[in-house]
C-alpha cells in the first residue's frame, strides 16, 4: 500500500528520530530516501493519524509527485468578489436581444438569491466581444491585453459552485469545504511536494486592493495540516514578512554576531541531549537569518528593467495588483510552489458608482488586464510558462440578471450566480488556445462539460502531478481531500493539453 | 521478581480484557489481530464512506448480511465459504482483495481464517470497555511504588530494560511544574525554598503553591478555549465583534476553584437548564454560543443556524469523547460503528434553542460588573409550543430533509439510563460512571498538556481509527483517578505533578535511547517548545513588564500595522495602553480572520472550529517572531535593564551569570557566562565611536534577546 504523505510523514519523523539517536551515519537525505522507497507502510494504518508531535524534519522538503507533472508550480489569481463573467467572456447576443425584459420563470424556479429580490430584469452586456489569435477566442473589449494573449488561454466558461456568498464560496474555491477548518490549496500542495525555495516560504499569498478576502486568512490557511504548510502573507508595505526585519539598532552583523552566541550557547547546553527535534528548532534560526536577506530581495522589484516594469504597469514600492504580478514571477523564478494573489473589489452589484459595471468593473479591468498579460509573456520569455500554471478567476459568477437592489435603477450590477462562472488557466501543461464547455443562450446554466470546483481543483493537482485521491491527511478519523471525502471529483482532460 | 511478572502479565491481560480464561484470552487475541486488519486494510473503501459492492465491514451485522451476488462476506464458523476468504486468496490479481496495496500475508490470512471459524465475534473497542480501576502492580523500586503511575511507568521501563531515570535538579524542576501549572515561570522564593529543602514534603508544598496561584486558571483555561472556539468576533465574512469575554472569565475561575469536571460539564453544554440556573451557570453556557455567527447580506439565517447547531453536536462529541462525529453527517463513520442517523439524533439534543443566526446574536444575558454591564450571548431553550422536529439531512444537506428523529446517543456507546432527552440529559448521559470514556478523554488531555504527547496521541480520535494508548493499564488508573477524586481536575494535575514520573531528569540514558527512542515508555521528562501564550508571557514575566490583572474586555498589544484588513468594516486594531499592552496572552483581542500574527507563528489557531490538539511545528517564522516581534525586542530591552540595575558594577562575566540565571532558572556553567560576556564585549566594540561610548542598555539588550532565544528557554524542559 502507498503510503499517504501523512503516513509518509509519521515514519519519516519516527525513523529520523530512530536514525539520530542511534548515531546513524545516515543523513536527513538518506533516511527520506529509505522512507520513499520503503514506504510498505508497516501493519496498521490506523496507527497513524496527524504527525506526532514536533517535526524532527524539515516539512517543506522536496517530494516526488506521483506521476510525471505538466506544472511544477501554480500562480492561483484571485479576483476576490466574483468577476462577471457577462462582460468579459461569455458572450450572449441573446441576453443582448432580451436585455430589460422579465426573466423567464424557469430561471428562477427554486431560485435562492443573495440580493435579488421580486421578479428581475434580464442584463445584456454593454461591451463589444471580438475573435482574437489564431485560436479565435471570443473575449471582450474592457481586457485588450488578455485578448493579445487569447492563445494561451484555455477558458473553462463551465465552472460551477454550490456556495453564493462569497466567504463560503471562496473557502469551497481554496479549502475544498464551504466551512472554515479546511486546508487550502497552496498548503496541499506544499505539503504533498515540498518547495523547491530554500530560503522563501513555499506558500506566497500576495494581496491588493486593500482587504483581505472575505473569508479571511482561512483562505490561505493550513486548516488540519500543519501551521508548516499555511500561506505566507508578503507585503508591499512594512515588512515584506511579518517580523523579518531587524528591530532598529540591530544590523546584519549585529544579528549574524547574536545568532552566533545563540547557536554556541545553545550548543553547550543541548550538546548531550541528541534530540532532533531540538536541532531541527535551532535549525529555524540559520534559515531566518538566511530569510531575512532573501526575502526581500526577493520583494524588490526595483532592480527590474524599465521595460519589464512598463509591461506590467508595476511602480517600485507601490502596493499594487501589477506589483503583485511581477513579484508572483520573481518568486515562481526562485522555486516558490504556490503564489496565491488576492485582488479585492469585484463584487460589482450595481449599488453604486463604486460597484457598478460601467465604472467599477472596467476600472478593475484597467488595473489587473495588463499584468496579468504581462506574467504570461515575462514567464514565457523566461522559459518558466512551461513549468507554471497559472489560474485566474472568482468564487462564482454573476447572475444573467440586473440586481436593482431596493428597486433603484441609477447602476447596473448583478447578484452572485454559483451556477456558471469562468476560470481561465494560462501555461503549466492546460490546453492553451481553446475553450472549455458551455452555458445556454442567457448564460445561466451550464450546457456542456460543467466543471465543478473539485473537478477544477482535482485537474489543478494533476497538472502537478498529483493524484488527488493519494493526496491525503488523516484528521479526526476521517481522510481528508482537497477535492472532499467522497471520491467523485474528476480530472478534465479536456482542460490539459 | 514474582511481582514484577504479575504485573507484566497484568499489562497483557488488560490488553485483551475482559476474558479471563486461557483460549478464551486466546481467542480475543485473534480478534483484535482480525479487527486491526480489517481497520487497516478494508474499511477504507467497505466500511461507512464507501460501502463499495455494498459491503460494509465495519460492523457484524452488516458483514454477515446476505448478498445478492455471492455468499455473505462473513459466515460465522465456516471462513472456507466466507467471500472474504476467498476474495483475500483468489488466485486473479484482479478480484484479489484488498484491491489496493499487497495481498494481506499468509499470517493474516491465517488470523481472518481463524476469527471466523471462531465464530467472527467483533471485538469490543478498547476505549468503550469499562476502566479498569486497580492500583498496578507493584513497583521494582520501592522509591517508585507509592504513586500508581510511578507503578506502572517503572514496570515498563524495567520490563523493557530500561534504568530507572533519577530525578532532575531542584530549580529545573521547579521551572517545569511553574510553566506547566501556572504557563509562567516560578518566583524566586519559590525556587529558593525548594532548592534549600529539596525534600518531598517540600516538593508538595511547591506543587500545592502554584495550583493555588491564580495563573493556574489562566494557563489551563487556554485549552478549553481552543475547544470552545473562543473568539473575540463572530466569523465569517464581516467577522464583526461580539462581547463574549465574559465566558473567558468563568473559564478561568472554573479551573481556579477547581469546580468538579461534571458539574463543569453540566453548567457548559447545559447551565441554563439546571434547575435555580445562576447566572453563572448561564454564562458558561456561552461555550456553545461561541459558534460563527454570519452577518453577511442575503445569508439564509436557518442554513447557518443548523450549521452552528451541527458545530455543537460535533464539538460536544470531539472535546468530551474524543469522536469525530463530523463525518457522519453525510454518511455513515467511515471506521466507528456509528450510523447517519446517529449523527442527526445526537444533533437533536441542540436543536431546541432560541438562537436563529440573528446578526444581534440573540438570545443575550445582561451581566453587570465593575465598569457598568454587558451582554453575553447564551444558550437558550425553545418553549416547549415552539419546539422544533430534527430530520435526518440525505446526503448532509440541510434542505433534503429525510426521516424525524428523536435525541439519543449512538448504539456504540453506553445506553442512555433515565436521563432527560434534553441538553442536561446528555451532559448527564457524557458523565455517568457508565461511560467509560469521557474520563479517559479528559484524563488524557490532562496528560497531553503536561507530557506535551498524550498517552492516546490522537486526543481527537479514540476510536477505531484513532492510534491506541502507549500503555492501557497507565491510562485506566490515571482515569480511574480522576473518576475517584470527586472529577477534580486540579487533584489530578497535583498528583501527577507528585509523581516520581514527572520529577524525573530530560536527560536520557543510552539504554533510554536504544530502546526508547520516541519516549514513549516515559524514560525521561519530555523537553518540547512552550505553547504560543506561554513564549509571550514567560518573556514579559522574565522582563519584570508582565502586567498580571485578571480578567475584563480583551486587550490590544502591539501588532504589526496592516494586519487587519476587514472586508466591509473599518474596524481597527488601537494598541492598548500602559498595562493592557503587557496582559497575559490569554486577553489579547482574539479575531477568527486575522488572529495575532505573533501567536500564530508559535502553532496558536483561528478558534473558528474545536481544535483538540494544536500541533508544534518548527519554521523560520517563529525564529523571526522571537527575533524581531516587538513585544519580544521590547522585553529584552527591559530585561536588560532588569540586570543592569540588579547588578551594579559587576563584571560582564558577573552580570552575564545573573542573566541566564535569572531566565533559565539554573546555575550557568562558567563557559555559557563567558560566550555571553565575549558577544556583550563585541557589541560594544562595535557601537564605540571616537566620540561616544556605547549604550551599556543597547549592548546588554543584545545579551538578554540572545537568551531570550535560547531552546532552553522556548522549551519546557
Amino acid at each position: 500500500m502507498v503510503a499517504t504523505p501523512a503516513e509518509y510523514m509519521a515514519e519519516l519523523q519516527a525513523m529520523t528520530r530512530r536514525q539520530f539517536l542511534g548515531n546513524s551515519a545516515w543523513g536527513i537525505g538518506g533516511v527520506a530516501l529509505a522512507a520513499m522507497l520503503g514506504s510498505e507502510k508497516s501493519a496498521h494504518a490506523n496507527t497513524v493519524s496527524l504527525p506526532p508531535a514536533g517535526s524532527a524534519i524539515d516539512p517543506l522538503m522536496v517530494r516526488a509527485p506521483h506521476f510525471a507533472a505538466r506544472a511544477k508550480r501554480v500562480i492561483f489569481i484571485h479576483l476576490a468578489g466574483a468577476p462577471s463573467q457577462h462582460e468579459l467572456f461569455d458572450w450572449k447576443p441573446a441576453l443582448v436581444r432580451h436585455h430589460g425584459q422579465p426573466c423567464p420563470d424557469e430561471l428562477l424556479k427554486g431560485e435562492h438569491f443573495a440580493f435579488i429580490k421580486g421578479h428581475p430584469t434580464l442584463l445584456g452586456t454593454p461591451y463589444k466581444f471580438a475573435r482574437h489569435g489564431r485560436s479565435g477566442q471570443e473575449l471582450s473589449e474592457l481586457i485588450p491585453h488578455l485578448a493579445s494573449v487569447a492563445d494561451d488561454l484555455c477558458i473553462v466558461k463551465s465552472c460551477t459552485t454550490d456556495q453564493f456568498n462569497h466567504a463560503p464560496a471562496q473557502l469551497l474555491l481554496h479549502t475544498g469545504d464551504p466551512r472554515f477548518g479546511g486546508a487550502s490549496m497552496g498548503s496541499w500542495l506544499t505539503y504533498g511536494l515540498g518547495s523547491e525555495a530554500s530560503e522563501l516560504p513555499g506558500f506566497v499569498v500576495l494581496v491588493s486592493g486593500d482587504k483581505t478576502p472575505d473569508a479571511g486568512k482561512s483562505v490561505w490557511g493550513s486548516g488540519f495540516l500543519p501551521g508548516a504548510f499555511q500561506g505566507v502573507q508578503c507585503r508591499a508595505s512594512g515588512d515584506p514578512v511579518l517580523y523579518v526585519k531587524n528591530p532598529e539598532g540591530v544590523d546584519r552583523a549585529a544579528r549574524r554576531r547574536m545568532l552566533d552566541a545563540l547557536q554556541d550557547l545553545n550548543s553547550m547546553a543541548v550538546a548531550s541531549a541528541a534530540d532532533p527535534e531540538t536541532d531541527a528548532r535551532i535549525a529555524q534560526y540559520e534559515l531566518a537569518f538566511r530569510m531575512q536577506a532573501s526575502v526581500p530581495d526577493a520583494m524588490d522589484i526595483s532592480h527590474e528593467d524599465a521595460a519589464t516594469l512598463e509591461a506590467y504597469g508595476a511602480t517600485p514600492g507601490k502596493a499594487s495588483f501589477a506589483n503583485n504580478c511581477l513579484l508572483a514571477r520573481r518568486l515562481s523564478e526562485r522555486g516558490v510552489r504556490f503564489v496565491q494573489l488576492f485582488d479585492w473589489g469585484w463584487d460589482a452589484h450595481g449599488t453604486s458608482a463604486t460597484d457598478d459595471i460601467l465604472t467599477q468593473l472596467p476600472k478593475k479591468c484597467q488595473e489587473s488586464d495588463r499584468p496579468v498579460a504581462a506574467l504570461i509573456n515575462d514567464l514565457r520569455q523566461r522559459g518558466l510558462l512551461d513549468e507554471t500554471l497559472i489560474v485566474w478567476g472568482g468564487e462564482f459568477g454573476r447572475t444573467p440578471m440586473a440586481e436593482f437592489r431596493d428597486g433603484k435603477k441609477d447602476f447596473f450590477g448583478r447578484d452572485h450566480h454559483p451556477h456558471c462562472f469562468t476560470v481561465l488557466l494560462a501555461g503549466g501543461g492546460c490546453n492553451a488556445g481553446t475553450t472549455y464547455g458551455e452555458t445556454d443562450d442567457l448564460g445561466c446554466r451550464v450546457v456542456r462539460d460543467p466543471v465543478p470546483v473539485k473537478d477544477l481543483q482535482a485537474t489543478i493537482l494533476h497538472l502537478l502531478g498529483l493524484d488527488h485521491r493519494r493526496l491525503a491527511y488523516r484528521h479526526a478519523g476521517l481522510e481528508r481531500h482537497l477535492t472532499g471525502v467522497t471520491p467523485d471529483a474528476r480530472v478534465h482532460s479536456g482542460l490539459i493539453a | 521478581m514474582l511481582a514484577a511478572c504479575a504485573g507484566i502479565i497484568l499489562v497483557g491481560m488488560a490488553m485483551v480484557a475482559p476474558p479471563q480464561r486461557v483460549d478464551d484470552a486466546a481467542d480475543a487475541m485473534i480478534a483484535e489481530r482480525a479487527h486491526d486488519i480489517l481497520v487497516s486494510r478494508c474499511l477504507r473503501c467497505h466500511g461507512g464512506v464507501r460501502e463499495q459492492a455494498g459491503l460494509n465491514l465495519a460492523w457484524r451485522d452488516r458483514a454477515l448480511q446476505t448478498r445478492t451476488k455471492g455468499p455473505p462476506a462473513i459466515i460465522p464458523g465456516n471462513a472456507a465459504a466466507s467471500a472474504l476468504l476467498t476474495r483475500v486468496l483468489h488466485d486473479d490479481p484482479e478480484l484479489r482483495m484488498p484491491a489496493e496495496g499487497p495481498a494481506l500475508s499468509a499470517d493474516e490470512v491465517a488470523t481472518l481464517r481463524a476469527w471466523i471459524d471462531a465464530g467472527a465475534v467483533y471485538p469490543v473497542l478498547w476505549s468503550l470497555r469499562p476502566i479498569e480501576e486497580q492500583m498496578p502492580a507493584p513497583a521494582p523500586e520501592s522509591l517508585w511504588n507509592t504513586h500508581g503511575i510511578d507503578r506502572a511507568v517503572s514496570l515498563r521501563l524495567a520490563s523493557a530494560g530500561i534504568p530507572l531515570p533519577s530525578e532532575a535538579a531542584p530549580e529545573s524542576l521547579v521551572r517545569r511544574a511553574a510553566l506547566d501549572i501556572t504557563g509562567l515561570p516560578p518566583d524566586a522564593a519559590l525556587v529558593s525554598a525548594y532548592v534549600a529543602d529539596p525534600s518531598p514534603a517540600q516538593w508538595e508544598r511547591t506543587v500545592d503553591a502554584l495550583l493555588a496561584s491564580p495563573a493556574f486558571g489562566e494557563r489551563w483555561a487556554r485549552v478549553w478555549l481552543d475547544l470552545a472556539r473562543y473568539a473575540d468576533t463572530k466569523g465569517y465574512e464581516k467577522d464583526a465583534r461580539r462581547d463574549v469575554w465574559r465566558f473567558r472569565d468563568w473559564l478561568i475561575d472554573a479551573w481556579n476553584s477547581d469546580m468538579p469536571y461534571d458539574q463543569f460539564t453540566e453548567r457548559v453544554i447545559a447551565g441554563d437548564l439546571l434547575p435555580g440556573a445562576t447566572e453563572n451557570d448561564r454564562i458558561a453556557t456561552t461555550f456553545h454560543r461561541l459558534t460563527l455567527t454570519n452577518d453577511e447580506g442575503g445569508t439564509d439565517n436557518e442554513e447557518f443556524r443548523v450549521a452552528a447547531v451541527m458545530d455543537r453536536s460535533v464539538t460536544t462529541w470531539l472535546a468530551w469523547m474524543g469522536t469525530s462525529m463530523q463525518c457522519v453527517q453525510c454518511h455513515a463513520h467511515p471506521y466507528d460503528t456509528i450510523d447517519h442517523r446517529d449523527y442527526y439524533a445526537a444533533l437533536a439534543y441542540f436543536n431546541q434553542t432560541a438562537d436563529a443566526d440573528r446578526d444581534d446574536d440573540s438570545p443575550l444575558l445582561h451581566v453587570a460588573w465593575e465598569r457598568g454591564t454587558t451582554t453575553v450571548p447564551v444558550m437558550q431553550e425553545l418553549p416547549a409550543s415552539e419546539q422544533r422536529a430534527t430530520n435526518v439531512f440525505t446526503r448532509g444537506n440541510w434542505r433534503a430533509l429525510g426521516d424525524a428523529v428523536a435525541p439519543s446517543t449512538p448504539a456504540c456507546f453506553p445506553p442512555q439510563g433515565t436521563q432527560r432527552s434534553d441538553r442536561l440529559g446528555l451532559a448527564q448521559w457524557i458523565m455517568d460512571p457508565a461511560n467509560p470514556r469521557a474520563a479517559r478523554v479528559e484524563a488524557n488531555r490532562i496528560w497531553e498538556t503536561i507530557f506535551g504527547r498524550g498517552l492516546v496521541e490522537t486526543l481527537e480520535d479514540f476510536g477505531e481509527a484513532g492510534t491506541r494508548p502507549s500503555d492501557v493499564v497507565l491510562l485506566d488508573f490515571v482515569a480511574s483517578r480522576l473518576q475517584k477524586l470527586g472529577w477534580s481536575r486540579k487533584a489530578l494535575i497535583g498528583e501527577i505533578v507528585k509523581s516520581r514520573t514527572y520529577r524525573v531528569s530530560a536527560q536520557p540514558s543510552d539504554a533510554a535511547l536504544r530502546i526508547d527512542p520516541d519516549n514513549r515508555m516515559m524514560s525521561r521528562a519530555p523537553r518540547f517548545r512552550l505553547e504560543a501564550e506561554a513564549i509571550r508571557d514567560q518573556s514579559l514575566a522574565v522582563a519584570g513588564l508582565l502586567d498580571r490583572t485578571m480578567h475584563g474586555p480583551p486587550v490590544f498589544p502591539h501588532q504589526p500595522d496592516g494586519t487587519w484588513m476587514v472586508v466591509y468594516s473599518g474596524d481597527g486594531w488601537t494598541t492598548s495602553e500602559g498595562g493592557d499592552r503587557y496582559r497575559r496572552a490569554i486577553y489579547t483581542f482574539w479575531r477568527r480572520s486575522s488572529p495575532h500574527p505573533s501567536l500564530m507563528n508559535f502553532d496558536a489557531v483561528s478558534r473558528e472550529t474545536c481544535t483538540v490538539r494544536r500541533i508544534r511545528t518548527n519554521t523560520p517564522l517563529a525564529a523571526l517572531a522571537a527575533m524581531n516581534d516587538p513585544t519580544f525586542v521590547e522585553a529584552a530591552a527591559a530585561f536588560a535593564q532588569r540586570a543592569i540595575n540588579a547588578t551594579p558594577g559587576a563584571s560582564d562575566t558577573e552580570r552575564a551569570r545573573w542573566m541566564l540565571s535569572a531566565a533559565l532558572v539554573r546555575t550557568p556553567r562558567h563557559e555559557e557566562c563567558a560566550r555571553l560576556a565575549q558577544l556583550v564585549a563585541g557589541e560594544r566594540a562595535a557601537a564605540t565611536t571616537a566620540t561616544q561610548p556605547a549604550s551599556e542598555l543597547s549592548v546588554w539588550s543584545a545579551a538578554a534577546a540572545t537568551i531570550m532565544n535560547l531552546d532552553e528557554f522556548l522549551s519546557r524542559t
